[in-house]
């Protein structure tokens, strides 16, 4: 039954045999194309000479004394104090802390979020009974809250992951009600007419659906976790990067500050990386 | 062909204060291929959707074999034009759902089916390609398989081919009459689209612009025959078939403007 005019895409990434110098002018070429496409191997070699381009123009600039290195210390004075910091002041055990504290509330976070946004999104009296407050919540900024908070929970762990998971939670469940918003009715209408009770509406079709958006929200809404850190760390808190941030800044130890940074925003892109290989892993068919 | 298989009986249908439908008397017969045809927008499809189970009407009511109509089920089968098939599921996958919540056919048989209707929309090949990989006619024919597959004795197709090339468009029309004689089904087709109408069609009902009401009903197969070899198109009968619905559609059209 096939024929010429109704015949399968080609796979993706599969280009005929050519030069190498050639695949490489392609690829290259690409780069300066508008919306033009080049190979992740040149993409990456791009990022990573932007990374040392600018890391060499702020280690230039700070040689050259055009900073004052109290305000911005150069690379090497940050490399030199992320050292120090890792084998005399037990920074690994703070990146666990904070790692921990992070992932807990995230997880609660998405634990409630989920089942709320698909309900708010499924069932109009949830919608209109929770929208209009969690949207008025969301807009509260968290510093506002911490005075509360230690009068609801106390300065402990609580308080923390409370913060943390304030920050996360009331955005991500309007994402998650929007992703079930979006679930074509074609997919749930073609799914009844063979017999799919509600249940497994949820399961076999809404939940595959909106699968790809909600992993993509889940890592933009981890990424907001991480940059509420400082305020719940500052919490008379004795551990986490957002302590070691705090102390440094006290003393001006402004190297101590920017390795404390720099680390918050590495353990972000590699988490970052990690959850988009998982994006490719589970989403082949994309 | 049984006379009465899908019978309307004062089937209307407002949208708020909107009429979309206005009551409507149709019956068709059971193996009939029949096309919706009017104008967009002109309420065609709210009536599909009622057959399907998906819309109830505000008046009136829809029997299928002396049962009444009053949720969708697998007996009446939907293929819309856009979102198809499943992207997160293979095209055997795809097929393999329409049997997914059938408690009476054993795991094997579910299986020979899958075989089966691949083999019936010439997509064996394909069977472990993602939707994603295959072109949007094979998308297509993976939903009539579905459909086929879960058993459905009516198909209820919402311009499955709106989004399809002319060339893969005619090759899909021509599988469709195939398959549909072969494996005996009713289908009901909803176009705007008066060639494919003619070209598909035992029987055209013709609505206006809404609310649909019926203005013409044209035994196709009395005047071009069951069969329809590709090139019917170019005869003189055909011709003058598709310029009486024209008019009819055109005159239809002027009166709503």
């Amino acid at each position: 039954m096939s024929g010429a005019m109704d015949e399968p895409l080609p796979e993706r990434g599969k280009r005929p045999a050519q030069g190498r110098s050639k695949t490489l002018r392609t690829a290259l070429g690409g780069l300066f194309a508008f919306r033009g496409r080049s190979s992740p191997t040149v993409e990456v070699g791009v990022s990573v000479l932007a990374a040392a381009i600018v890391l060499g123009l702020w280690e230039a600039a700070s040689r050259a004394g055009w900073i004052a290195p109290q305000f911005l210390p150069s690379p090497s004075a940050v490399l030199g104090a992320l050292w120090t910091m890792t084998t005399e002041q037990s920074l690994g055990y703070h990146i666990a802390v904070s790692t921990g504290r992070v992932w807990a509330a995230f997880l609660l976070a998405a634990a409630m979020a989920i089942p709320i946004g698909i309900l708010m999104s499924s069932y109009r009296i949830v919608g209109a009974a929770l929208e209009p407050m969690i949207d008025f919540i969301r807009y509260l900024p968290v510093p506002a809250l911490v005075p509360l908070s230690i009068i609801w929970f106390g300065v402990g762990e609580t308080t923390k992951i409370f913060l943390l998971w304030l920050g996360t939670f009331f955005q991500l469940v309007l994402l998650v009600a929007d992703d079930m918003r979006r679930v074509p009715h074609e997919y749930v209408e073609v799914a009844r007419t063979v017999g799919a009770n509600s249940r497994q509406l949820m399961w076999d079709v809404a939940l595959r659906s909106m699968g790809p958006t909600l992993l993509d929200n889940l890592r933009i809404t981890l990424g907001w976790c991480w940059t509420y850190l400082i305020i719940a760390e500052i919490v008379a808190a004795s551990s986490g990067i957002g302590y070691v941030i705090w102390q440094a800044r006290r003393f001006v130890k402004t190297p101590e500050v920017m390795a404390g940074v720099v680390v918050i925003g590495l353990i972000g892109l590699v988490t970052d990386q990690l959850l988009r290989l998982l994006h490719r892993r589970f989403f082949r068919y994309l | 062909m049984t006379a009465d298989y899908l019978r309307f009986y004062g089937v209307a249908k407002t949208f708020g204060t909107v009429p979309v439908v206005r009551r409507t008397d149709l019956s068709i017969a059971r193996d009939a291929l029949v096309v919706f045809l009017g104008p967009s927008g002109c309420g065609k499809t709210t009536l599909m959707r009622m057959v399907g189970g998906l819309d109830s009407p505000t008046e009136g009511w829809i029997e299928l074999d002396g049962g009444r109509v009053d949720r969708p089920d697998r007996r009446r089968g939907m293929v819309f034009q856009s979102y198809s098939s499943f992207p997160w599921l293979t095209v055997a996958q795809n097929i393999a759902f329409g049997m997914r919540y059938r408690d009476d056919l054993t795991a094997a048989e579910k299986q020979e089916r899958v075989r089966h209707y691949l083999d019936l929309v010439g997509l064996t090949d394909f069977a472990d390609s993602y939707p994603s990989r295959i072109s949007g006619g094979m998308r297509q024919r993976v939903a009539i398989a579905r459909t086929l597959a879960a058993g459905s004795e009516v198909l209820l197709m919402d311009e499955p081919f709106g989004a399809l090339d002319a060339l893969t468009r005619e090759r899909l029309q021509v599988q469709l009459r195939s398959i549909q004689k072969r494996e005996a089904k009713t289908v009901v087709f909803v176009t705007h689209d008066v060639e494919e109408a003619v070209f598909l069609a035992d029987r055209i009902i013709l609505f206006s612009a809404r609310p649909a009401t019926i203005v013409a009903d044209i035994d196709v197969t009395a005047e071009l025959g069951a069969e329809r070899p590709l090139d019917i198109r170019e005869t003189r009968p055909f011709f003058d078939l598709r310029n009486h619905v024209l008019h009819l559609i055109r005159h239809e059209t002027s009166e709503a403007a």
